[in-house]
């Protein structure tokens, strides 16, 4: 079952509705997030940073699992966190902090293993690379950096390394809003907008601007096409602009070179974008609240989802675990819910002495079927193989036994016939 | 042979035939040997089903259930025997019984068949065979009772009674065999009813310790009584279990290399080890099966004369399966005492210490190193346990496995281990990705360099004479350099000034070859994209090499030879599989300039392809398909994408009419539209003129690079003829509309020429592009651009003029084109006389012209 989820910067909690009906689902209380603030852990549970308070000192980080409404976890990392993002297995989770660092966190024991200082300023976004082993970050201070966890991983490497990225990205000049990053490994794309009304292609395999489209207003939401023949920018002037990567544009148009044409609804600003790439759907959430689903190839609505008064300005499209959509016996339930509170909460300090912790990592063995199969015939030729060969002791045991028997039998005989004589 | 009426009779035949009747003694010779027969009669025709979906008749029903119930009786009877080998016989098929008969009567008699056949693994029964019989027609019970949710009580409580008689064999019984048979029973119990070990956990963990700490048994018996133990921690299934029967492994294992070690490794190492294993403050878990690991050693004495290999390995196989079964919760994996003691295994090769040198008698050292190897693949297997079970787990520890690999890479050339090392690179590619790929880049090509530039393999069949420089060079220039391979290859490989000394596995068996190649492989479809300027050139060269060499001399055959034993028939298909494997992907992958070889590699894969019914074949027919793309780049128009349906195109039209917004976007979609079915017309020569263009763009980014830019003021104009073109080939297509085709040849050959030109002069001007024209900054060019698309949209004013045209149909535009096609071929006239005159002036001004003759449309 596919749902989207969406969260708001106001508390209105985070909506949940099945993609395909619409019908809504629970909703997860009290969350307030800030953009790019709520992550679907490896879909096994949903994490959101919370901003409650601008001014305070420190944020803090919820966990909900899926079949409850109320938050389970609550951790509170050294520094407000904004953006949070989980690698594909669920078994990290980033997130950046105001001050330009981003934490490293181990979800099964919750151990803070790295922290780094990778921005000048606020880390805005957080992005892994589809074989999780890139993460790419933007920050308000308009740069876009590239970093290899391996490097971060490596503390030899680190010292000899004069930085620790491997692509820092400068060209923009003002906050950046959003990345995406497309198909295709070490070759592939970073799209990345920015309060400089631009967005900005970047090659992963070169490590340079591609192209710059300059749009009318300030994009605040990416998303990419699957096919990369075109990317999708929500603009605070409400529009949904479709700027082209791979077709030919026509740049005669409204809205200017590689822009080449627009979805909307004369909504209020874009805050949120997502793709549904199963079914070809455009999701964009709304400052007036609203989620609205497009079906990109008639520039349709197909649906419409309220989700508060607020804006919204997160939206996820998460494929629950088969299991889950289902109604389940109880059983299940509770065992889920006991593996479930074992996620402890994301430590505040890196604990870098506690040898003994680093070498324990809890894992989830592979879900190998391992389990017998019939022997019987395989072993009826196996020991007729062993009897065919007359040297086998087995059979000659066996030969043994039966001569005895043999034996005893004729004995037997001969001492009924002695009787009868 | 379909009736099924017919089946009852069949058994009843087999019973009378095969079944050795009540007094009779068996003749071993005769019907024994005929049981595989009888086993497969039974299976091809379910005889022992007594169902057919196709039949009902309650009379054949009987009659089937009468004679499955003579020929369990018949069994039954066979099992009661005093003959060992008519009881063997009768277990044997029981066990195929329990699996083939139906559900109704397994459930009914289940319980009857168990308790005959545990009697036969008790103590009066003698015969082995018969015992491991026994064993495994349980196995094959347990296995078929565990499909019946409805019984699970039941069920458990029954094998709750077989693990006392199993214990019993594994501890008093003296054949191997048996072992073999009671740890396949114990397997099926403890992944099928994991609750009824439960109790006797600790038993069961001490007998078969005590098998393997032993280490005097065969290989395949250790092994599977310790994939027992491995699995024995899921019948209590909580996460302490494992982690204590992990700890406990590894204790063991570490204690007895400490002392196989002695004398090769320093104390220090060993120490260092158990730190690790064991928390300081914390208590040592009770040794491995209650057995105090090594004192209860039988080879302690005779430590001198053996080393506990056979123990070592047994007991790193039990931690690799623990690491990649399943298990019901997650657990705690002690990762770094893991990967150290990989890293120690792999340290030790042998040579002495200064400080030990007095102390070993060279005995000792060559007993060490005749086990080294087993014990390095057993460590390198441990090694891909451990990023199994991790997956992306591993990531804190990735750095330090590849500086172990990397280390031991160095070192390692025994075939075997090298072939293990290439399947981990592989494993580690594969799992983590590109940031892996960036690491172990050049650990792999140095390696692969010295396998595949070594000699062997190729010269399987050829002697060393034949070797030199019969290779077809892609270019000549190298050729002149020397006669021998290997001067050649240091010539080629500047970068790698190591590999033409350090040439030290001169044969090099053509097995590590294949994974030497199967590993370049998934470096260039992984790493290929970052930062592979240092060593792709020299990567190409060496693949196309190989693979010509690989296939110079004929294809491998897998099927042919007879005479040879099937691994070594069909290593060289591998080879040459695996070699245009690679060469495949070393077009495929991303590259900044073109595949140099492509035109080679074509040909090897064209005469691969005539291989009819090879495996070889196939793929070369694969690769062939995959770089029509490469030759052909696509950049395909829009509206593939924004109507791939009819019906898409319907709402498209809805949608024009509701709104201006939408209807701008329409006209867009409507212009590629428009191309896309020119393309259905006139294909070929529109994909030309574009896809030159483009192609060029790429290939000559170097060029580029380099190349000043002229400060041309025409250059404008030239461009806009190249964007011209497309339209004026709309015009073509437009007037084809109107029977005017004789227009178009000479439109045909005339663009060609003037589009290269063209392309010449883009390739100065456009930086590089990753698709078609990303990004062009210069003004000009824009300029020109939007000028010759505004060229574009009087098209599609047009068309729109003519209202909601279903562009996916061709019949519908050409007759909705027809009512404009004067209009429409009066300003393509107007467009075909300046795009002939090669630059003309002042193109710009023409465009308004066109502009306000389609708004007074």
């Amino acid at each position: 079952m596919n749902v989207v989820l969406a969260s708001s910067s106001i508390d209105g909690g985070i909506g949940c509705w099945d993609l395909q009906t619409g019908a809504e689902q629970l909703r997860y209380k009290t969350c307030a997030s800030p953009p790019h603030g709520l992550a679907s852990i490896g879909c096994r549970f949903l994490a959101c940073s919370q901003l409650r308070d601008p001014s305070a000192a420190s944020g803090h980080v919820l966990y909900w699992s899926w079949s409850k409404p109320q938050a389970q976890v609550k951790s509170f990392p050294a520094e407000p966190i904004k953006p949070l993002a989980g690698n594909s297995e669920g078994s990290y989770i980033v997130g950046g902090g105001s001050s330009g660092d981003i934490y490293f966190w181990e979800v099964a024991t919750g151990r803070l293993l790295k922290k780094w200082h990778a921005h000048y300023r606020a880390v805005t976004c957080l992005v892994f690379s589809d074989d999780d082993s890139l993460l790419i970050s933007g920050s308000e201070d308009g740069c876009v950096r590239v970093w290899s966890l391996f490097m971060i991983f490596d503390d030899v490497r680190k010292q000899q390394a004069s930085h620790l990225y491997e692509y820092s990205f400068t060209e923009h000049t003002l906050r950046v809003t959003d990345i995406v990053m497309g198909y295709g490994g070490g070759n592939a794309i970073i799209v990345s907008a920015s309060e400089d009304r631009t967005c900005k292609v970047w090659s992963l395999s070169r490590g340079r601007l591609l192209r710059n489209v300059v749009f009318p207003s300030i994009i605040d939401a990416i998303a990419i096409d699957p096919g990369e023949h075109v990317f999708y920018a929500g603009g605070r002037d409400g529009k949904i602009y479709i700027a082209a990567l791979n077709v030919e544009s026509t740049p005669s148009n409204n809205y200017g070179l590689h822009i080449i044409g627009s979805l909307t609804d004369q909504s209020k600003p874009v805050t949120c974008l997502a793709y549904s790439a199963e079914r070809n759907l455009l999701l964009s959430g709304s400052e007036d609240g609203m989620i609205r689903v497009w079906d990109v190839k008639t520039k349709n609505i197909l649906r419409m989802f309220r989700h508060s008064k607020g804006p919204v300005n997160n939206i996820l499209v998460v494929r629950l675990p088969y299991l889950l959509s289902r109604a389940e016996p109880k059983v299940q339930a509770s065992s889920r819910r006991n593996e479930f509170s074992l996620h402890p909460p994301l430590e505040k300090y890196a604990n870098s002495s506690d040898e003994d912790m680093d070498n324990r990592a809890i894992i989830t063995l592979p879900d190998t079927i391992d389990l017998p199969s019939y022997l019987s015939s395989q072993l009826i030729n196996d020991h007729i193989k062993q009897l065919q060969q007359q040297g086998s002791s087995a059979a000659a045991e066996m030969e043994v036994k039966r001569l005895k028997l043999d034996g005893q039998r004729s004995m037997e005989m001969f001492q009924q016939l002695k009787k009868s004589l | 042979m379909y009736d099924v009426g017919l089946k009852p009779p069949m058994l009843r035949n087999l019973i009378r035939q095969h079944l050795p009747s009540g007094n009779h003694p068996l003749n071993l010779n005769a019907s024994c040997f005929e049981l595989p027969k009888l086993v497969s009669i039974l299976q091809t025709h379910r005889l022992l089903s007594e169902s057919d979906s196709h039949s009902v008749d309650p009379k054949l029903i009987n009659a089937w259930k009468s004679a499955v119930d003579d020929w369990l009786s018949c069994l039954l009877s066979l099992l009661s025997s005093d003959m060992s080998d008519k009881c063997w016989v009768g277990i044997c098929l029981l066990g195929v019984t329990c699996q083939e008969c139906s559900n109704q009567r397994f459930l009914t008699s289940y319980s009857v068949w168990l308790d005959k056949l545990l009697s036969h693994i008790q103590p009066p029964s003698d015969s082995q065979l018969v015992k491991i019989a026994s064993c495994t027609s349980l196995s094959d019970l347990l296995t078929r009772l565990a499909r019946f949710p409805e019984v699970k009580k039941d069920a458990n409580s029954l094998a709750g009674k077989l693990i006392q008689p199993v214990l019993k064999l594994l501890n008093e019984d003296k054949v191997e065999a048996v072992w073999e048979g009671a740890a396949s029973l114990l397997y099926a119990l403890i992944t099928l009813f994991p609750a009824s070990i439960h109790h006797s956990y600790d038993k069961v963990e001490a007998a078969i310790a005590s098998k393997i700490l032993s280490g005097i048994y065969s290989d395949i018996t250790l092994k599977k009584i310790g994939y027992c133990l491995a699995l024995l921690p899921k019948s209590k299934g909580d996460k302490d279990s494992w982690s204590l029967m992990m700890q406990k492994f590894l204790i063991s294992i570490n204690d007895h290399l400490n002392e196989a070690f002695q004398g090769v490794e320093e104390e220090a190492k060993s120490n260092e080890a158990r730190r690790l294993l064991v928390t300081p403050g914390k208590d040592l878990p009770p040794p491995l099966g209650g057995h105090t690991s090594l004192e209860g050693g039988s080879f302690n004495g005779t430590s001198s004369e053996r080393l506990p290999t056979a123990t070592i390995s047994t007991l790193i196989f039990c931690c690799c399966k623990m690491l990649t079964s399943s298990y019901p919760v997650q657990v705690t994996a002690p990762v770094r005492s893991i990967l150290a003691l990989v890293e120690r295994l792999l340290r030790v090769d042998g040579s002495l210490p200064h400080t030990m040198l007095p102390f070993m008698t060279s005995v000792q050292q060559e007993l060490i190193c005749s086990e080294l190897p087993v014990l390095h693949a057993c460590s390198l297997e441990l090694l891909i346990a451990i990023i199994k079970g991790m997956r992306r787990q591993l990531l804190p520890h990735s750095a330090y496995i590849v500086r172990v690999i990397t280390r031991y890479f160095k070192r390692c050339a025994l075939p075997e281990l090298r072939i293990k090392l290439y399947s981990i690179v592989r494993m580690l590619l594969l799992s983590m990705g590109v940031g892996m790929a960036i690491y172990l880049a050049p650990d792999v090509i140095d390696n692969a360099f010295n396998d595949l530039n070594s000699l062997g393999g190729e010269d399987f069949e050829i002697s060393p004479a034949n070797t030199g420089p019969a290779l077809p060079q892609p270019s000549n220039r190298k050729r002149k350099h020397g006669t021998k391979t290997g001067s050649l290859e240091e010539n080629q490989v500047g970068a790698h000034p190591k590999v033409g000394e350090s040439n030290t596995h001169q044969m090099t068996p053509i097995t590590v070859k294949i994974a030497a190649l199967d590993s370049l492989e998934l470096l260039l479809t992984v790493g290929a994209a970052s930062k592979s300027d240092s060593w792709r050139s020299s990567i190409d060269n060496l693949v196309i090499r190989t693979a010509i060499n690989s296939c110079k001399r004929g294809w491998g055959n897998v099927e042919n030879n007879v005479f040879l034993p099937h691994e070594s028939a069909s290593a060289w298909a591998d080879f040459q599989l695996s070699s245009l494997r690679t060469l495949l992907a070393s077009f495929l992958a991303p590259a900044r300039v073109r595949p140099p070889h492509l035109s080679q590699g074509l040909e090897l894969f064209r005469r691969g392809k005539q291989e009819a019914g090879t495996k070889l074949a196939q793929f070369c027919g694969y690769a062939l398909f995959a770089l029509e793309v490469l030759i052909h780049p696509r950049a395909l128009p829009l509206d593939d994408f924004y109507s791939a349906d009819g019906v898409s195109n319907r709402f498209s039209e809805n949608t024009y009419t509701d709104s201006q917004k939408q209807n701008t976007l329409f006209f867009s979609v409507a212009q590629t539209t428009e191309q896309g079915a020119i393309k259905s017309h006139d294909d070929l020569y529109n994909k030309w003129l574009q896809n030159e263009v483009e192609n060029e763009n790429i290939a000559d980014e170097n060029m580029k690079d380099k190349t000043s830019r002229p400060n041309d003021s025409s250059l404008g104009n030239v461009l806009e003829v190249s964007e011209q073109e497309p339209a004026a080939a709309d015009a073509d297509v437009h007037m084809r509309n109107e029977d005017e085709i004789v227009v178009q040849p000479r439109r045909i050959e005339e663009p060609i020429p003037k589009s290269q030109e063209i392309v010449s002069a883009n390739a100065v001007t456009s930086p590089p592009a990753v698709g078609t024209n990303l990004e062009g900054g210069e003004i000009e060019s824009q300029t020109a651009l939007s000028a010759c698309d505004r060229l574009n949209d009087t098209d599609h004013d047009m068309l729109s003029g003519v209202d909601k045209v279903d562009f996916n149909t061709i019949g519908g535009k050409t007759s909705s084109t027809l009512p404009n096609a004067e209009k429409g071929s009066s300003s393509m006239a107007h467009l075909e006389s300046e795009s002939s005159m090669d630059s003309f002036p002042d193109i710009v001004d023409a465009d308004p012209d066109t502009d306000t003759d389609c708004e007074s449309i």
